[in-house]
């Protein structure tokens, strides 16, 4: 009874707090949802036509059905995991030091972040091929430490690693570096080291934990980007997802209508994941 | 026997001195205060101490051992934050126990620590919260905790209380004082409140532009400063150009008006220019028959700060303030009036111009 007395005035609540919001600002919030959400509608509506007069999932049922979906989804998704683990192994420390040791290099380093926003994909692979396409000497001699990385499978996939960190950089960087701003990471790390932590145990036990909302939401654009990428994957020529979506898109007309909602539905299941496991975090690192 | 000993430190950055020539002696279980300003070095010091920064040049030794340059995490030096420093992804017992885990302590000896840091801090109900659950003062008595849980041989103490309102900012830092005299820990404690230093310590080091203007107690630090730093900075003072008229006599004048000192002036020459100093308190209105010290003053003002009445008077040119306990049956004067004040010749402070 109480409970159900609670409820109405919290619906009240809710209520009297909306009306309160000017027309104007209703407004401007229903015209961005539309902009967002009627080409979402139309894709998720065409995706459901592919058969006449009828709404159904066949265009779905199609697309999983193919086994280069599942062969070039896997392979993505492995390439983003890698990559996720190679940017977190080089940033975290970066952001980390630059922040406890080095803020005059902050400008440096943003700058450096922000150059996949100006150099096209284009630009940065065809750089890549250029320079791993010849062996990899020893500077000066002529003593070879390894073949040229584009002629074989595992270097292709160094390279295409590579490419992805730079590409999810100004992600990752800006994720980790405000995560690290909300926790006061120098005043951590001293607390730590008073305590007599290294900066191993600092690192694992003090920084991470409390940046990992930040760790995630990068991870997860740094997913989008290599899951959805077109241009290095097919210069360097890899089986990746995106040319598989891409040469779709050239051949048929409803799967890739079905794969591209399949993918917005993913990113929403994992922006879910990521407010359920860090839903108290932000709170905890928020009263410092 | 020295505890912590600080010799000729001083630390630079770049072209500022932050820290010049500090020397400090510390006893074990002695609680040592650092006030001053903001920028008067009083933090780096504390810093150097705990291992965050490195002396430019000079040595710091703890029983003897030097740790001028061991790494933070070697010193065995606790330390607490103003603010707070709780790791947020631990609750208050992981915080508590976290350096004992550190030094791979036993699990059970590291429960037992925790348990009794808890009931010395009086929260033993919360070590499941999070620091977040916490209110500002519960937080740093856990912070305290964490420092004291590693049996540091040195706590610090970078202004604790800053953070935190007036009521609880008092009533906490009794009991750091009582926790520290419980454990019979060495304690610096970093402030520029002067109450807090006054209230919390054996001894004080007053500091202003990285040197030491005045070591002592409480009492010395306040009744005897040294300094026109030292007078100015703690409580309230009146100070005033003066002139030297017979030393032998302990003799000055303040525009025309004498005054006699106790502090002997014999190495002073008549007609020498010094600065004297009067607490607000040691001032008062003429109620007996006195010899010395008796002058008229022109009431200017009068104003009620609770528990002290504060009267403004005007003697010779020079305006000085005289605090009188608040009581109802108060007889105050009126305003513009001429009324005799005295002080004794203690309260007369000579300090260099």
């Amino acid at each position: 009874m109480a409970s159900e007395k609670i409820r109405k005035v919290a619906a009240m609540n809710i209520l009297a707090r909306i009306r309160r919001i000017p027309f104007w600002s209703w407004f401007w919030f229903i015209l961005g949802a539309l902009y967002f959400l009627l080409p979402l509608y139309a894709t998720l509506n065409f995706s459901l036509r592919m058969e006449r007069d009828v709404i159904g999932f066949k265009a779905y049922i199609r697309a999983f059905e193919d086994p280069d979906f599942l062969k070039t989804f896997l392979y993505s998704n492995v390439l983003a995991l890698f990559t996720i683990i190679a940017s977190i192994i080089l940033i975290v420390p970066t952001a980390y030091w630059i922040r406890l040791r080095l803020p005059e290099a902050r400008r440096i380093v943003e700058f450096i972040t922000l150059l996949p926003f100006v150099v096209p994909a284009i630009i940065l692979v065809f750089g890549l091929i250029r320079i791993y396409s010849s062996p990899i000497k020893i500077p000066f001699t002529d003593i070879k430490l390894l073949q040229p990385l584009t002629t074989f499978e595992v270097g292709t996939d160094i390279l295409i690693v590579a490419g992805y960190m730079v590409l999810g950089l100004p992600y990752m960087y800006r994720s980790v570096d405000t995560g690290m701003r909300t926790v006061d990471v120098r005043t951590l790390t001293e607390a730590a080291q008073s305590l007599g932590a290294g900066w191993f145990t600092i690192i694992v036990r003090v920084i991470l934990p409390n940046i990992r909302a930040a760790l995630l939401s990068g991870a997860l654009l740094t997913f989008a980007i290599v899951v959805g990428e077109v241009t290095l994957a097919s210069f360097l020529g890899v089986p990746a997802f995106g040319p598989y979506l891409f040469l779709l898109g050239q051949h048929r007309a409803y799967e890739p209508a079905a794969l591209s909602f399949a993918s917005f539905l993913l990113t929403w299941v994992a922006m879910g994941l990521i407010q359920l496991f860090t839903g108290g975090q932000g709170q905890a690192a928020g009263t410092h | 026997m020295t505890h912590l000993a600080l010799t000729n430190v001083s630390k630079h950055f770049g072209d500022f001195m932050a820290v010049r020539d500090f020397n400090l002696d510390v006893k074990k279980g002695e609680f040592v205060s650092f006030l001053g300003p903001s920028g008067c070095g009083k933090t780096t010091t504390l810093r150097m101490i705990a291992g965050f920064e490195i002396p430019t040049s000079g040595t710091i030794s703890i029983e003897g051992v030097d740790i001028t340059n061991k790494a933070p995490s070697q010193r065995n030096v606790g330390m607490v934050f103003q603010s707070y420093a709780l790791f947020p992804n631990m609750t208050v017992a992981q915080n508590i126990g976290f350096g004992l885990r550190i030094r791979k302590e036993k699990e059970a000896a590291v429960t037992d620590r925790v348990k009794e840091m808890l009931s010395i801090i009086n929260l033993e109900n919360k070590a499941d919260s999070y620091p977040y659950q916490l209110s500002g003062g519960q937080m740093q008595r856990v912070a305290l905790a964490r420092a004291l849980a590693i049996r540091p041989e040195v706590l610090l103490l970078d202004e604790p209380l800053s953070a935190l309102d007036a009521k609880i900012r008092v009533s906490l830092r009794a009991e750091i004082r009582s926790i520290q005299q419980k454990l019979g820990i060495t304690a610096i404690y970093v402030t520029h409140d002067q109450e807090e230093a006054l209230s919390l310590s054996d001894r004080i080091v007053v500091m202003n532009t990285g040197e030491m203007e005045q070591i002592g107690t409480p009492f010395e630090i306040y009744n005897f400063p040294t300094t026109v730093f030292s007078a100015n900075f703690v409580g309230t003072l009146n100070n005033a150009s003066a002139e030297v008229v017979d030393p032998a006599n302990g003799l000055i004048s303040i525009d025309g008006v004498q005054f006699e000192s106790a502090v002997n002036l014999k190495e002073r020459k008549k007609g020498d220019k010094v600065r004297v100093a009067i607490r607000p308190e040691r001032l008062s209105f003429v109620s007996e028959q006195k010899k010395a010290n008796v002058v008229d003053a022109t009431i200017e003002s009068i104003t009620f700060l609770g528990s002290v009445v504060r009267i403004k008077v005007k003697i010779g040119d020079t305006k000085f303030n005289m605090d009188t306990f608040n009581n109802p049956f108060l007889d105050l004067p009126q305003i513009g009036a001429v009324e005799q004040v005295t002080c004794s010749r203690e309260a007369v402070l000579v300090l260099d111009e």
